[in-house]
């Protein structure tokens, strides 16, 4: 009970006050939970570590969420992870089922989130515990093992492991760190740059660059698609929200529940893939699957469970081993980095005030999310036609002083935003996937360290294999997650094939 | 079979180590990705062209060139009133403006005043903030 300490009016003020920016950042197209993270970052530098984790844990439990607004009353996801939602949600509201639809989403979004976070509760602890014992080859692996199961499941393998590894090249850029047991000395940096890159390219200027700025310079070059009015959002119609929608539908809440927070666990696999993977297992299971795409309940309930089923699993990996589930969780190690907290298997064990406020938050921004949501969710489907000409010039600015507020007053920090934003922006019309992009860039300097002692303590490179049962396990699960996500792009192939021909 | 797999690392090299295997992985990754999709690697002109047709070029030039003069301005402007934080607060108000007036897609006055009020505000309030209540430094 140590964690009541930090239970103060304020925690709970922006723990609920998070979740509603959040709902809102949630529910503007071309908006995200990430955006909402990166650009709130800074404000967590005064207000402590559980403050800060609070405010940040309800704008990721409200963005996830929010984004179910849009999709239902416009047919556009709010974020990736509710374009499941659209299937459904649209067409219920187009023949007057609107309220209906969002209500039955928010239901969904709550069981889901409740689910994930029992399971994060009881499964970081466990899972930490067995990190502990890990060695720098364990360690190592892991990450090797995050980065091709993120690679997996990318839309192209290859390309998902090339930008992985882009990005640890790209994190390998300044000084092999001497507080980490490196030499100290420079490497891939061009010369005369020397001054700015000692240090490389800092973090969280990165992430806010490539989910910040890059979002709304897509924004800008798709021409800042015009807002809604007020007439194109209607939610009032016949039939009204019921919970009998939920009759018979408890095996698919709580498998598309159990399939997010899965997936969430899976490192750096994002909200999109939980929610089509928990849609198209509610489709196969379901005894009528043609209703689904034309306004069945059963699928919004799926997406939006197996969404917010994400947001505790993908803390799992975070907490216990160090690893983000998802891009948001990515940012929230910023927020460890800005207290000189680091997260990893000690965690949980060394700061159990700090985690024990972790689960209270998230638990709180789940009701606070229900209560809101719920209830005004007239007021909240009006967000929508906030105007993006005045919204997306005040989250440039607040990139901008996140940017350099970081490491107290470094221009060349906002300048990597730029880089970066640039970078992020470019990426995704090459092919880049940006989320391994980010795993690589985070993971890169401890897999150095990690491979580096490996081989300077045994001398071998054969300990990889044989240091434990463990490693031999890992390389197992590494040679699984390449061997299934090639056999699945050879089925795609064949049925794209398949579908030419006829 | 030892000697194969036996390797020993120099500290004063050690820093090297990792980059090099990292770069001759992407080097591998690179060359496989262009022997499996140089068919969709040969068409990279004519999609990139058609990217730059489709895109808004005014509102995404403008966007890169407003905040590009902003960064720029900034410390410039900051270093006239040192610690202060207003090269922040000068840049930013004109640069809340126009960039919200570059993304409006009916510039008439009408629109405009919430603009104002917002570019008024917005960076005065994240100002305050974060000079007098954070102590942050700023620009």
């Amino acid at each position: 009970m140590e964690f009541l300490a930090s239970i103060s009016p304020l925690f709970i003020a922006l723990t609920v006050g998070g979740t509603f920016v959040g709902i809102i950042f949630g529910s503007i197209p071309g908006m995200t939970a990430t955006m909402a993270v990166a650009v709130c970052l800074p404000l967590t530098y005064s207000l402590g570590l559980e403050n800060g984790l609070g405010l940040l844990l309800g704008l990721y439990v409200g963005g996830i969420s929010g984004g179910l607004v849009p999709a239902i009353l416009l047919g556009i996801p709010g974020t990736p992870s509710s374009i499941t939602t659209t299937f459904d949600g649209y067409p219920m509201a187009q023949r007057g089922e609107g309220e209906a639809a969002l209500r039955i989403g928010i239901v969904s979004s709550l069981v889901g989130g409740l689910i994930s976070l029992i399971a994060l509760y009881f499964f970081a602890p466990a899972l930490a515990d067995f990190a502990i014992a890990f060695s720098y080859v364990e360690k190592f692996l892991i990450i090797l093992f995050a980065l091709t199961v993120m690679a997996a499941l990318s839309s192209d393998m290859l390309m998902g492991i090339f930008s992985g590894f882009l990005g640890i090249f790209i994190s390998l850029i300044g000084a092999y760190s001497i507080q980490k047991g490196g030499n100290g000395e420079l490497r891939l940096v061009p010369p005369g740059t020397e001054y700015w890159l000692d240090s490389g390219f800092s973090l969280l200027p990165v992430l806010i660059g490539v989910f910040g700025l890059a979002a709304i310079l897509e924004e800008a070059a798709i021409g800042m698609p015009k807002g809604q009015t007020r007439d194109d959002v209607k939610i009032e119609g016949a039939r009204n929200f019921n919970f009998s929608v939920f009759k018979g539908q408890w095996i698919n809440t709580l498998r598309s529940s159990s399939i997010g927070t899965f997936v969430g666990i899976l490192p750096g696999v994002g909200g999109s893939a939980a929610s089509i993977l928990a849609y198209s297992n509610a489709k196969s299971f379901s005894s009528h699957p043609e209703t689904f795409g034309k306004g069945e309940p059963a699928g919004i309930i799926a997406s939006e469970s197996g969404n917010n089923g994400l947001t505790g699993g993908a803390l799992v990996p975070l907490l216990s081993l160090g690893i983000p589930g998802d891009a948001t969780t990515a940012l929230l190690i910023g927020a460890f980095t800005l207290q000189g907290v680091q997260v990893g298997p000690l965690f949980i064990g060394n700061n159990p005030a700090t985690w024990d406020a972790m689960i209270f938050a998230m638990l709180l921004a789940n009701i606070a999310m229900f209560i809101m949501m719920f209830y005004a969710i007239r007021w909240f489907a009006l967000v929508v036609t906030i105007p993006k000409h005045i919204l997306f010039p005040i989250i440039l600015m607040m990139c901008v002083i996140g940017a350099y507020t970081i490491n107290y007053g470094i221009m060349f920090d906002v300048w990597t935003l730029l880089i970066f934003g640039i970078f992020g922006w470019i990426a995704t019309k090459i092919g880049i996937e940006i989320a391994p992009f980010i795993i690589g860039f985070i993971l890169g300097p401890a897999a150095e360290i990690y491979f580096v002692k490996s081989i300077e303590s045994f001398g071998d490179l054969t300990i990889f294999f044989t240091k434990s049962w463990i490693a031999i396990i890992l390389w197992v699960l590494i040679a699984a997650s390449l061997i299934g996500s090639a056999a699945m792009a050879r089925k795609r192939q064949r049925m794209g094939a398949h579908e030419e021909d006829l | 079979m030892d000697s194969i797999t036996q390797v020993s690392i120099e500290f004063s090299r050690s820093h090297l180590v990792f980059p090099t295997l990292i770069a001759c992985i992407l080097g591998l990754l690179g060359l496989s990705i262009v022997a499996t999709r140089w068919r969709k690697i040969a068409q990279t002109g004519p999609y990139m062209t058609d990217i730059f047709a489709k895109m808004d070029k005014p509102r995404l030039f403008g966007t890169l060139a407003l905040t590009l003069i902003y960064f720029m301005a900034m410390v410039p402007v900051g270093d006239i009133w040192p610690n202060t934080g207003r090269g922040f607060l000068i840049c930013s108000i004109p640069y809340v403006f126009l960039t919200g007036l570059l993304f409006m897609h009916d510039r008439t006055l009408r629109n405009s005043l919430p603009l104002i009020v917002m570019a008024l505000i917005a960076p005065t309030l994240v100002w305050y903030l974060f000079t007098e209540l954070f102590f942050l430094t700023l620009p």
